[in-house]
């Protein structure tokens, strides 16, 4: 057998393994009521009854996501092309995207609530989450053309913008795709919290009531929705990153 | 004062498994080398042909596929489980962490022995890397770094000296003058070496003998006693005999099979792509 | 670098470092002065510096509990990643198993996790103490793991020549190599783990500056609400910047 082959095999066992205990755990009540089996969680997941319930959920947050994602990798993207082509503006833009970092998720809620409006709270926070990641790894990617490439470009006479589309924009790919891997469950995470500041609808909302009424199967449900939309955008995320390395690494 | 072990290498064959061909690489085939204590052996051949393979048998970082290989009647492995084998690679693998005195008495600590000062500083006077104990190998040249892989292959007066390509990435220039100080530090112990080059001049100017391999699959198709007495002078290799001796080196170099070729029928692999 | 950086006038130099913040804060200003907000609905910042100044002691109280709780989850958890990753490291069974559950888990939104785990261990300190070391060990486990593995070239044949043995491997060798990494995962996890310690007090906290947030907020005490995030943003921008800096000395050290 192929060491590929057999970490494949003892990954899957891994994931087998974890879901075992989590049933075993939950039907032998080893954490008390609050850990449900496997089982439980997956019926009332499946349940038809409560399918547009989940729908709803997932296709509200899964909206605001999307849209959050797309303005942050946008105002990233601005402020480090921003920065690299203006030098002098490079330091304050670092400090900007750190402090911008550093603000608690829960007190950006409340602040988008009177700047937006209720439902455009969520996308609003998780653009912030994006834009760092994004402004982070873009920028770092632009410094990855090498000084020969640079040298090349300067004796060929390309000016600043040139060498940019040609040169450092293609070198910074691989990095940005990179970013916009690990920015995905960021803007999930954002998206969650803003629906907290009052969204009608989504997975926050779900999760929020479903521990505050005690309903436990549900709050793992919820839960599970959550994983499930950041593991798939987060797989196909990982293939896109594996092409720009493939073409541009 | 032969100081070292005997090598033996025994009909070594080394077959790598190769992605999308059932047959693998034929590395080395049926290769056998004798390699007294104190001896000074180099080894030159065409890029590919197996030299480092061959090294990598004898320090036990591979297994032979057929054949047997023994240090001083031991397996390798055994013998670098005693912490005697010295090695040094074309690239320097000093540890970036560490200083120079550090790396150099790496061994030591690896072989859970007591760091000898005084055997490290005799060392690193030698090699002439007396004011960089404290530096970082980042903060030297490449020379230096290579002559302070070459202390750390030392340290241990192992029983078996490896060196593969040490000096493949310097300048002429320095390449030479690491020549005359390997002399130097070979002749105060006189351990049982296996040098693997590119260059003939080095491999003549140091060498008591000199082996030259073939194409892929490796085998020996040349061996030269060298005649010079030591120590040797750089002035040797401006001398008639040496130039014969690189003229002679070099032809056999270039042609890969000048004796009859031996039965090694379709084995070989005709294109490998790294 | 630096000593070009204060030849620099004064001023010019506040504008070319700040200016992204200094704009940003104008703005805050500007819209609720424009608007005329309500200070429950929206204070300025000129308030909220007010209220810092007037009522410090909440402040230190609250910051004080944050901070311990980030610190000590901080440290918990990249032990417990860091001694997992070493483990994986000797058995490559363990690593194997361990491996895609660990990709899995990393790509999760960990915040979601936060109900559950309090449903699980109660509504208390411990309870934040325990998702902050959940939170840090995620990158800590992933990053150290790739350290392990990605010695300088040529130096694990070294060491095997050397005939080493698989303790002296992990400590002359894997560890050192996996210090830059690791210095990553600290800088990451470090303002990580003061905002998600806020989470967690700000959902089912008792103390701390996430617990003040929630209170003064639902109390309509805006402007302390308001003063609570500017110093989790100052202290986790500072965290953040700190640990970039840890990071470069590690670096510099190491690699
Ligand atoms: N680990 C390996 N897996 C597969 N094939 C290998 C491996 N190591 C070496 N080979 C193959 O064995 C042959 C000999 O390689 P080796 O490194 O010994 O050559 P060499 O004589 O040292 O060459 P150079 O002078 O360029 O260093 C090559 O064809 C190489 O592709
Ligand atoms: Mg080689």
């Amino acid at each position: 057998m192929t060491a590929g082959a057999r970490n494949a095999l003892l990954g899957a066992m891994g994931i087998a393994l974890f879901l075992a205990l989590w049933e075993t755990i939950g039907q032998l009540k080893l954490a008390g009521i609050s850990w449900p089996p496997l089982s439980a969680v997956l019926e009332m997941l499946t349940d038809e009854g409560r399918r547009p319930l989940f729908q709803r959920a997932l296709v509200a947050t899964l909206q605001e996501t999307a849209q959050g994602y797309l303005w942050g990798t946008t105002a990233g993207l601005a402020l480090a092309a921003l920065a690299h082509l203006v030098p002098p503006l490079r330091r304050g833009s670092d400090r900007l995207a750190a402090v911008l970092n550093s603000v608690p998720s829960i007190a950006l809620g409340p602040i988008f609530l009177v700047l937006l409006s209720r439902d455009s709270t969520p996308a609003a926070v998780s653009s912030i989450h994006v834009f760092f990641i994004v402004f982070v790894s873009m920028g770092s990617g632009l410094q990855r053309a090498t000084p020969a490439h640079r040298d090349l470009f300067a004796v060929l006479g390309a000016d600043r913008l040139k060498r940019f589309w040609r040169l450092e924009l293609p070198a910074a790919l691989p990095a940005l795709a990179s970013g916009l891997r690990l920015a995905w469950p960021a803007a999930l995470i954002g998206a969650i919290i803003g629906e907290w500041f009052g969204a009608s609808r989504g997975i926050g909302i779900l999760i929020i009531n479903a521990m505050q009424n005690f309903q436990i199967v549900l709050l793992w449900c919820a839960v599970l929705l959550a994983v499930g939309a950041s593991l798939v955008f987060y797989g196909l995320l990982t293939l896109l990153e594996r092409a720009a390395y493939a073409r541009f690494g | 004062m032969a100081g070292g072990a005997s090598i033996t290498i025994d009909r070594a064959s080394k077959r790598f498994a190769l992605a999308g061909s059932s047959e693998g690489v034929l590395a080395l085939t049926d290769l056998s080398l004798e390699i007294a204590p104190g001896e000074f052996v180099a080894v030159l051949g065409p890029s590919g042909c197996g030299k480092s393979t061959l090294l990598r048998l004898v320090a036990s970082l591979e297994q032979p596929s057929g054949g047997s290989v023994s240090i001083g009647g031991a397996a390798p492995g055994l013998v670098s489980a005693r912490h005697a084998l010295g090695v040094a690679f074309q690239d320097h693998a000093l540890l970036p962490w560490l200083s120079i005195h550090d790396n150099i008495a790496l061994p030591f600590r690896i072989a859970g022995r007591r760091v000898d000062e005084a055997a490290i500083a005799r060392l690193i006077e030698l090699v002439g890397l007396g004011r960089f104990e404290t530096a970082r190998p980042r903060q030297l040249s490449g020379g230096m770094r290579q002559r302070a892989s070459i202390a750390r292959a030392l340290v241990l007066e192992p029983e078996v000296l490896l060196l593969d390509e040490p000096f493949g990435a310097l300048d002429a220039v320095t390449r030479r003058q690491m020549n005359v100080e390997l002399q130097r530090i070979w002749s105060a112990r006189q351990i049982t070496t296996m040098l693997i080059t590119h260059s003939v001049d080095e491999a003549l100017f140091l060498a008591d003998r000199v082996v030259v391999m073939s194409g892929r699959p490796g085998r020996i198709v040349r061996e030269v006693v060298v005649p010079f007495a030591r120590p040797r002078a750089p002035a040797v290799m401006r001398s008639e005999d040496f130039h014969r001796l690189v003229d002679d080196l070099t032809a056999a170099l270039e042609v890969p099979e000048p004796e009859s070729s031996p039965p090694t029928g379709g084995e070989a692999i005709g294109s490998v792509t790294a | 670098m630096e000593a070009a950086a204060s030849k620099r006038p004064l001023l010019l130099r506040l504008v070319e470092d700040y200016w992204g913040i200094l704009l940003l804060l104008l703005a805050w200003q500007l819209w609720v002065v424009l608007n005329r907000f309500n200070p429950i609905v929206m204070p300025t910042p000129v308030a909220v510096l007010g209220d810092l100044v007037d009522h410090p002691m909440v402040y230190v109280r609250n910051v004080g509990i944050t901070l311990a709780v980030a610190a000590f989850g901080l440290i918990a958890g990249m032990a417990v990643g860091t001694g997992l990753a070493v483990a994986a490291w000797f058995s490559p069974v363990a690593s194997g198993l361990l491996n895609p559950l660990t990709v899995l888990f990393s790509s999760v939104p960990v915040v979601a996790l936060i109900p559950v785990i309090a449903r699980l261990l109660g509504y208390d300190t411990s309870t934040v103490l325990a998702i902050v070391v959940i939170i840090t060990f995620f990158p800590s486990f992933v990053f150290a793991s790739s350290g392990l593995r990605s010695p300088p070239p040529g130096s694990e044949d070294l060491f095997r020549v050397l005939g080493a043995s698989r303790l002296s491997v992990l400590w002359r060798l894997a560890l050192p190599a996996a210090m830059p990494n690791l210095a990553i995962a600290f800088k990451l996890a470090a303002a990580h783990a003061i905002l998600a310690a806020m989470v967690a007090e700000f959902l089912m906290g008792t103390s701390g500056l996430g617990y003040l947030f929630a209170k003064t907020k639902s109390d309509f005490q805006t402007e302390q609400a308001f003063g609570a995030s500017v110093v989790a943003t100052v202290i986790s921008a500072t965290a953040f910047l700190l640990a970039g800096l840890v990071e470069k000395r590690v670096r510099a050290r190491y690699a």
